[in-house]
Formats: structure tokens, sequence, C-alpha cells
């Protein structure tokens, strides 16, 4: 673990530093605030020693710039002094400080101040660990492990923004298993989970690192293309339909036939500017694929040239 | 108290205590003295210059300096001179902070010739 030994006298520099390294840890050198503050930009810097008087920016500035960013993690900061007033050290804590510390140091209490300082650092990066694991949770449907509706909605109202600030059409095709229904009633709900999650793996290999796939509904898929246009996404669709559809899918029981009807809608088509309208567009061009016999590919605005092996219903 | 730690108490440098500090490694503590005096020929430089200029901020800054690296190297008797040295400069004492800069010299000397005949490590 790295620690900042901010200090001006080389020579307590130089103890701190010999006595830090000789604990395990690597010390990271500033003899100025505004050195320290330079080396605080490196995210991996969690734990520091800063001198309250420095030339410049003195220590507890610092604290009060460290305190008031808002993107970083933690860092832990024990504050160093030969001030030994009350007063002193209620003024250095406020300024944010974790931890106090007159001088001259006593090297094995800074030992021990510098282990609660680790302990407090993992304990916030074990929560912090938990938190991004129950927002994933949150975020994804429990079977597929594809980005649940919510989720899948909010990324596409942000590409729908980013897409307008860069001139750029953002894509949404929105999948329907065929006959999901009578898979399920079939084979059982089992069965049905398993060529879901075949089709899921399918459309995954299919589509590019930038694209988000969700899922919508029960058996709709739902699949966002940054930068992607009419044309280009009459393709995308088409690959899709066809990974899904070329092969059956193998599951415990059997192998099942399934297929895709996909409505595709881009950004480009008018009266699509929230997430909700694109969206609904895509849902009524899947409905059209349904309608022209499902297993194909029916794009916004171009609803007379669908793509496709289609049945009569 | 034991009669070597009276004893450390009258010279310049208590080797116990620094030595308890850094861990007892000699060798370190030659390499700190060396920084130190190294350090103090540069601040002995800007002391002059500030004093001359009546430059009461950088006096006081000198002082907390040399305080702060002799408090580190348990120089009590340089402690002490460079807190006078600060409080002559907070104080804008421009006697008091000639009479610091010159005791600190004496003292400066004093330790150098301490340690010429011993050097760290004897009384370990």
């Amino acid at each position: 673990m790295k620690i900042l030994v901010a200090e001006d006298d080389l020579i307590c520099s130089r103890i701190l530093q010999k006595n830090i390294e000789n604990w395990g840890y690597k010390a990271v050198l500033a003899r100025s605030g505004q050195a320290a503050w330079e080396a605080l930009q490196d995210e991996e810097l969690r734990l520091s020693i800063l001198d309250w008087i420095m030339p410049g920016m003195d220590g507890v500035e610092v604290c009060r710039k460290i305190r008031r960013r808002k993107k970083y993690k933690y860092t832990y900061i024990i504050l160093l002094s030969a001030k030994d007033r009350k007063q002193d050290i209620i003024a250095g804590l406020s300024s944010g400080a974790d931890d106090y510390m007159t001088k001259p140091v006593n090297f094995l209490e800074l030992r021990a101040r510098l282990q609660t300082g680790k302990r407090v650092i993992d304990l916030e990066d074990k929560l912090l660990l938990i938190q991004n694991q129950l927002k994933d949770i949150a975020s994804r449907d429990s079977l597929t492990k594809i980005w649940n509706r919510a989720e899948i909605s909010k990324f596409l109202s942000e590409e729908l923004e980013r897409g307008q600030r860069e001139k750029k059409p953002t894509g949404v095709i929105l999948l329907d298993v065929d006959y999901f229904k009578k898979i399920n009633d079939f084979y059982g709900h089992a069965i049905g989970d398993q060529a879901l999650l075949q089709v899921v793996s399918r459309l995954k290999r299919k589509i590019r690192k930038s694209d988000k796939i969700g899922r919508y509904g029960g058996d709709e898929i739902i699949i966002i293309l940054p930068n992607c246009g009419l044309t280009e996404i009459k393709r995308v669709g088409e690959r899709l339909r066809l990974s899904v559809g070329k092969r059956s899918i193998r599951t415990e029981l059997d192998s099942v036939p399934v297929t895709v009807s996909a409505g595709c809608a881009t950004s480009e088509l008018p009266g699509t500017a929230s997430a909700d309208k694109l969206i609904k567009i895509a849902d009524s061009v899947l409905f059209k694929a349904k309608g022209l016999g499902r297993n194909c590919v029916v794009v916004a605005g171009q609803e007379l040239e669908p793509l496709g092996e289609r049945k009569n219903v | 108290m034991s009669n070597s730690t009276n004893l450390d108490k009258l010279r310049p440098i208590d080797f116990c205590d620094v030595l308890d500090r850094i861990g007892g490694d000699t060798s370190f503590l030659k390499e700190l003295l060396i920084i130190y005096f190294q350090e103090y020929a540069e601040k002995k430089r800007l002391l002059q210059e500030a004093i001359a200029r009546e430059d009461f901020t950088q006096v006081c800054e000198l002082g907390h300096s040399l305080k702060g690296a002799s408090a580190n190297l348990s120089l009590s008797r340089l402690q002490r001179i460079a807190l006078c040295l600060e409080t002559a400069g907070r104080e804008r004492q421009i006697q008091l902070a000639q009479e610091a800069a010159r005791t600190l010299e004496t003292e400066i000397q004093t330790l150098k010739a301490f340690l010429e005949g011993n050097p760290p490590g004897k009384f370990v």
C-alpha cells in the first residue's frame, strides 16, 4: 500500500520514509502542499501523512481540498504538527483530517495509527464492492443476467442525448421469441428458460461492445445500438434474426426450433426524441413483423420491405 | 532515571532518544546528521539575509523549520535556540533574532565537536 508523506523538513521526511518502508508500505514523498495535492491525483494513494506547516499550501488546506473532491475514493489523513494545543488539534481535525499527531513523532504510535487508517480504507473498499455488487444485481435480469427494463431504458435515454449532441443516430431493436408461450406450454418453463438463455447468448455474440442488450419483458429482448442509422439497423436486425433461427436450440430435453421477430427503429425518424417514443415505434413494427408471419424483421419507415422468412399466419 | 539517560540530557544530542525513534540504526543517524548540517548551512545563509533585511516572516519560518529538524534528532538545546529564533521572528525583535542566530551557530559548532569525539554508535 502506498502512503503519501507530505513534509517539507527533509530530516522528518527521511525518518518517516524509512520507518514506513520498514513496515512494508511504499512511501511517496512531497515537500510542499502543492506537490502533495498533485501526488494525491493518483487514486491509489489512500493513506496520507500531511505536515500542517508547509510552504505555499499548508496541510490543513490540502485536507480541505481532499474532502471537497467527489469522485475519488476515501483518503485517510493523518495530520502532523508541532502545535499541541487543544484548539490546534480541534482545528486540524475540523479541516477533515482523520487523525492528528504531534511532532516529534512517536513511531510505534504512528505505526498503530496507520494500521487504523488501513482498516478504515479496507472497510470502505469492502463496502464499495458490496454496493457495486448490489447495484449490479438490481440492474440486471435475474435469469439472463442482461440489463433489466429500467436500466436499459436509462441507457437508451442517455444514448439518445449523446446522439443528439454528436448528431449521430441511435437504433433500437425489439426482438420477440416466436411462439414462446407454446415452447413453455409444450416443454415446460425450465426448458423455456434454457431456450431464452440460448437466444440471449446467440444475440450477444452478434452485437458490438458498444451496444447494450436488455430484457424488456417476458420474451422480449431489446438492443440499443449507438451510432446506428436506418440502413445499418436493417442489416443488424437481419443478422440477429438469422443468428437465433439458423439452428435449433439444444436443451436438456430436446432440440427446440426457435426463431425471433424483430422491430427496428432509429432516432432519424420523426417523433423519436424520447426513449419511450422510440421504443413504442420499435414495438409497433415488431407487432407488424408478428402479423407478417413471424421470423422476420421490420424496420420503421420501411414497413413495405420486411426481411426474413415470413409465413402465413 | 538511569545514569546513562542523565548523561544523555547533558549532551548536545540525546542518542538514546533519537535512536529509539529511528529503530537503533546508527548509520541512518549518521546520514540524518549529514543532512542536518547541509540544511543548516543553507538556512544559515538565508537567516543572515533575512536578518539583514529584517524579514521577520522568513526569520520565523527558518526558526520553525530548524526547531522541527532539531526535535527530530533529539538536539534539545538547538531546538530551544531555534524556538527563540522563531519567537523573535514572530515578535519582530531584531536584536533577539541576531542573538539567537549567533547562539545557534555556537551550538552547531559544539555539536560538531562533540560528534567528532563521540560518533553515533559509541554509546549504544
